[in-house]
């Protein structure tokens, strides 16, 4: 099936005085995995909703292969959802969930059986048609409610954190599969979750959103490397945020100073100057011994070595007070640092990013609060 | 999803059914109160245009209910009736509610089906039964003799002769009013015992109070609900109830407001004054009804806060 | 359970009253004052019910004492056994005659009215769900006497009798029925509905193939209960009533508690304690088995937990 093409104009969507979703412009190419990735309250679902139809947009256009859906009812849209809770319907069998949408459509009983076959084979719930959802695991449910929507051949397939209610275990081989089927069937997915890792995983684009806006729109890698705001920094694994002051651009460069310390960043917006904020990932931050010396290199004290099975994590307090988190791998061998080790933190100027905004989000005072009587 | 009308077009049948069945008779009630009555037939003459109310007979048993009036020792009465009732509920049901919330585990489905049972027995079943036990050469009146226990209550005053249960005695009234009344309050204060969280209770513990101490600053004040709940549940019907006296002692020492009722429109015909006593009844348990909503509104927001 | 109490190491002997004292008030068990309490209650709320059973079967006109077991009240006795006595036939008839009336009309109006509350956001919604409280904490003599007046002197075309007392019964059943459903309806939520439609049901197939049969349990167990809180009242079938012929069971066993009981009452009290019961447990198992299996939800035990009220 050709298109799924999908996209947001200008939506809003407004409850009462509270406005779930603030001015929304996205373009979502057909056969895309594309996800948004949000914590809770930021619009993603009632986005999704509006797209599948069950909340009807303030304001905006939603174009679906060019045409404008926002007001059609959702049994009238080329798409299908698969909810959260699953919504498998309790007093129908696995074959009538499945073939509900079928028959609405009024098509031949034999097409029927042979779809719904088809649609189980894809999703290998062969032979369970039988059953009830209630007899099933939450992982076969989840199948359940993936070929109940597979079934129709929509444009879209939108997802509702589908992941959420399976542990750990079976979400990781989940997403795998998910991902393949997406490939398989090649359609649009558009899945709504909060876990990073997840949308990292899956997706060919990420959509971040916060307070009802997008803040960043890319595949997984620019995302994660190259944030654009102090919200995707933080909110896309663990980051190190720092205030500093940046002097602007020379040769391609931001100079910044971070307390008496002079770094160079290479990445970001370089050409900033004043107060700002430089961003650097944990895996990126190297530890050499106190005696070393070099460009954007600031001595350190070893506050905490916490071990986390594949990876340590060092917790430095800087000359100037700030905290920085380094992961380091674990090899094997045993750990240069510990608690109270003088140490040299570099960070590669190609690993630093300068950020322009002071932050929609502060920088998360809890995981790593600045210690001010240190300095 | 569903067109806009469909929802308020479902309701309709059950609104319209309520406004005329059930809001639109207490004009009915207000018409007769405020009307006349026909001087020769004795009749009631409605007045049903406000203009035209006649305040005279509700004002007349206004008059009567205060000291001194006919409806003064009916109206103490009730009200003794109903407060002894209610604090028998709460000293036998509390314990009966707190037991299978907090320490029932193995019997306490058997003990909530045995709980929930007299609500399908009728109460005219379970008032009957009483009758059969207590009439002289019952299995409890000949229990109550063979111990003293009959003996004892007439000498605390509490039956006005011995071995006579069922002739005029507000101790088989009150009881009576207890039995019939107590799986109404039981239930609801069994649920709010039932929805307090242990960790709320093992945190007091923790925290060095000892079992009493935590029962009374969390235990009780979070089943507050649940009690207010189970008490207007029995306290609105009991003050309407002419039925249980009747039935037990049906005599005039122990008739309460709704024998009055009762009376005024089966015994004589006199429906003007018994429908102006129903007006002020009426009144009466809205300001109790308002009361109790107050307190569940501020103990909600209470909680919010 | 009770070896707690005499430990090996005390070789005293304990009197019995010590013994009852300390299994009361042993501080490491169950608090067993409170297990006592509460079977006594038990005991208390239900034995009396069971011997005014026993009685229905005594050979003879006492309600007091035993004179052995008959079956002669319910069948055989040529005056006043239930079978053959017309009054009891007669008051039997009109119990079930008004709790099948109103339980048909009755269940659908409230089936919608529980449905329209939910979901209907607009002017008057409010002040209906006000409305459709109040009849739950009126007491029966002042709808009593505001439905004999309506009827009376304003509604003169509606006579006492059959006619009213089913109007009066509908009337204050219909909130049971709201109650129930509305709380099935609010444990269901709405993403089925949605999925429907997401599916490409219109309205009337969502409501009808999606939402109809997941309410069904809740529709039926408020039929259950319908029919017996009808069956069991007395306050309105007495004040709508216009005599003999429009006799309930429940209003001959009050008229009989002023006269004479006869162990035939006592039957004709157990013969509608059966009904109400089988009634009510058929309901509660229809809701159960329909329900199994949406585990998690919690809407089975809360419904069912609901029925009291």
């Amino acid at each position: 099936m050709a298109g799924g093409e999908v996209k947001l104009i200008a939506l809003v969507k407004q409850f009462g005085d509270v406005t779930a979703v603030d001015g929304i412009d996205l373009e979502m190419p057909g056969a895309e995995f594309f996800s948004m990735l949000g914590p809770s309250g930021c619009g993603k679902t009632t986005t999704l909703r509006m797209i599948a139809g069950f909340e009807q947009p303030t304001s905006g256009q939603i174009l679906l292969d060019g045409e404008d859906m926002a007001f059609t009812p959702p049994h009238k849209r080329n798409v299908n959802t698969v909810f959260q809770s699953y919504a498998l319907f309790p007093h129908l069998s696995v074959q009538d969930n499945v073939a509900f949408g079928l028959r609405r459509a009024k098509t031949p009983k034999n097409e029927i059986k042979q779809r719904v076959a088809d649609a189980l084979e894809l999703v290998q719930l062969t032979g369970l048609e039988r059953r009830k959802p209630a007899q099933m695991s939450g992982g076969q449910q989840q199948r359940v409610a993936l070929a109940r929507a597979l079934v129709l051949k929509p444009a879209v397939l939108l997802l509702d954190e589908p992941l959420g209610a399976l542990d750990a275990k079976l979400r990781k081989a989940l997403q795998i599969e998910l991902k393949a089927l997406q490939q398989q069937v090649g359609i649009t997915f558009i899945y709504v979750t909060h876990d990073q890792e997840e949308a990292l995983t899956m997706s060919d684009r990420i959509a971040v959103m916060s307070d009802g806006r997008v803040e960043q729109v890319g595949p997984p890698s620019e995302v994660y490397e190259e944030p654009s705001t102090t919200f995707v920094a933080d909110f896309l694994g663990v980051s190190n945020l720092m205030r500093v002051v940046a002097h602007g651009d020379s040769d391609g460069r931001c100079r910044v100073t971070l307390g008496d310390f002079e770094l160079h960043a290479s990445r970001g917006e370089t050409h900033t100057t004043g107060d700002t904020r430089i961003v650097i990932r944990p895996e990126r931050v190297h530890l050499e011994p106190h005696e070393s010396s070099g460009e954007n290199r600031v001595p350190g004290i070893v506050e905490r070595v916490v071990y986390l099975g594949n990876s340590n994590q060092i917790i430095v307090i800087l000359a100037n007070g700030d905290r920085v988190q380094a992961l380091v791998q674990n090899t094997g061998q045993e750990l240069t640092y510990k608690q109270g080790d003088p140490v040299r933190v570099y960070m590669p100027s190609e690993a630093l990013r300068v950020l322009t905004d002071t932050g929609t989000a502060p920088i998360d005072e809890d995981a790593l609060p600045p210690v001010s009587s240190v300095a | 999803m569903y067109p806009r009308w469909l929802w308020p077009a479902f309701a309709i049948p059950g609104v319209v059914w309520l406004l005329i069945l059930f809001l639109l008779p207490f004009y009915a009630v207000i018409g007769v109160a405020f009307g006349n009555i026909d001087p020769i037939l004795q009749t009631p003459i409605p007045a049903w245009n406000p203009l035209n109310w006649n305040v005279g007979w509700v004002s007349h048993v206004l008059n009567e209910l205060t000291p001194g009036g006919v409806y003064w020792d009916v109206f103490l009465r009730t009200f003794r009736y109903v407060a002894l009732s209610l604090g028998g509920c709460i000293l036998i049901g509390y314990p009966v509610a707190y037991y299978i919330a907090r320490h029932a585990s193995r019997t306490k489905s058997l003990l909530l089906i045995l709980l929930v049972l007299p609500f399908w027995i009728s109460y005219l079943m379970r008032m009957l039964a009483w009758i059969n036990l207590l009439a002289p050469g019952g299995y409890a009146a000949r229990f109550l003799a063979f111990t003293h226990i009959s003996d004892l209550l007439y000498h605390m005053g509490l039956l006005s002769q011995p071995n006579n249960y069922l002739g005029g005695q507000s101790f088989t009234v009150i009881f009576a009013l207890i039995y019939g009344y107590i799986p109404y309050f039981i239930l609801p204060l069994y649920a709010s015992l039932d929805r307090i969280d242990r960790s709320h209770l093992e945190a007091a513990r923790d925290l060095g109070a000892s079992p009493f101490r935590a029962f009374w600053h969390v235990t009780l004040p979070l089943s507050k609900t649940g009690l207010l709940g189970g008490a207007v549940l029995i306290v609105l019907p009991m003050f309407g109830d002419y039925y249980t006296p009747n039935i037990v002692s049906s005599a005039p020492t122990t008739s309460m407001i709704g024998n009055q009722i009762d009376l005024y429109f089966h015994g004589g015909p006199q429906p003007t004054i018994g429908a102006a006593i129903t007006i002020i009844l009426s009144a009466f348990l809205v300001v109790l009804m308002g009361y109790y909503m107050w307190t569940i509104h501020k103990s909600s927001k209470e909680l919010v806060a | 359970m009770s070896q707690a109490v005499a430990t090996p190491a005390a070789p005293k002997e304990f009197t019995l009253w010590q013994r009852i004292h300390g299994w009361v008030t042993n501080p490491w068990g169950k608090p067993r004052f409170l297990v006592l309490v509460t079977w006594g209650y038990i005991i208390w709320s239900i034995a009396p019910v069971l011997i005014a059973i026993q009685f229905s079967f005594n050979n003879s006109r006492s309600l007091t004492v035993w004179h052995g077991f008959t079956t002669k009240w319910y069948f055989s006795d040529p005056i006043d056994s239930i079978w053959h006595n017309a009054s009891y036939r007669g008051a039997l008839n009109q119990s079930l005659k008004l709790a099948a009336l109103d339980v048909v009309i009755a269940t659908p109006i409230g089936v919608m009215l529980a449905l329209g509350l939910a979901r209907w956001r607009g002017r008057g919604s409010g002040a209906s769900n006000f409305l459709m409280l109040f009849p739950l904490v009126t007491p029966e003599i002042v709808m009593g006497v505001s439905l004999l007046l309506l009827f009376t002197q304003l509604f003169t075309f509606v006579n006492t009798g059959t006619l009213a007392q089913v109007l009066g019964h509908v009337t204050f059943s219909i909130s049971y029925v709201v109650v129930i459903v509305r709380g099935r309806l609010f444990s269901i939520g709405r993403s089925y509905e949605e999925a429907a439609a997401d599916l490409g049901a219109s309205p009337s197939a969502a409501l009808w193939l999606v939402l109809m049969p997941l309410l069904l349990p809740a529709i039926v167990a408020s039929a259950a209960i319908v029919f017996a809180i009808s069956i069991d009242d007395f306050v309105i079938s007495q004040w709508l009533s216009n005599g003999a012929n429009s006799s309930t069971v429940p209003m001959l066993i009050y008229d009989s508690t002023r006269a004479t009981p006869l162990p035939s009452t006592d039957g004709l009290a157990t013969v509608i304690m059966l009904i109400t019961l089988t009634t009510v447990v058929a309901g509660v198992a229809v809701f159960r088995l329909f329900t199994r299996g949406e585990g998690g939800r919690g809407s089975a035990v809360d419904d069912v937990a609901g029925f009291g009220m």
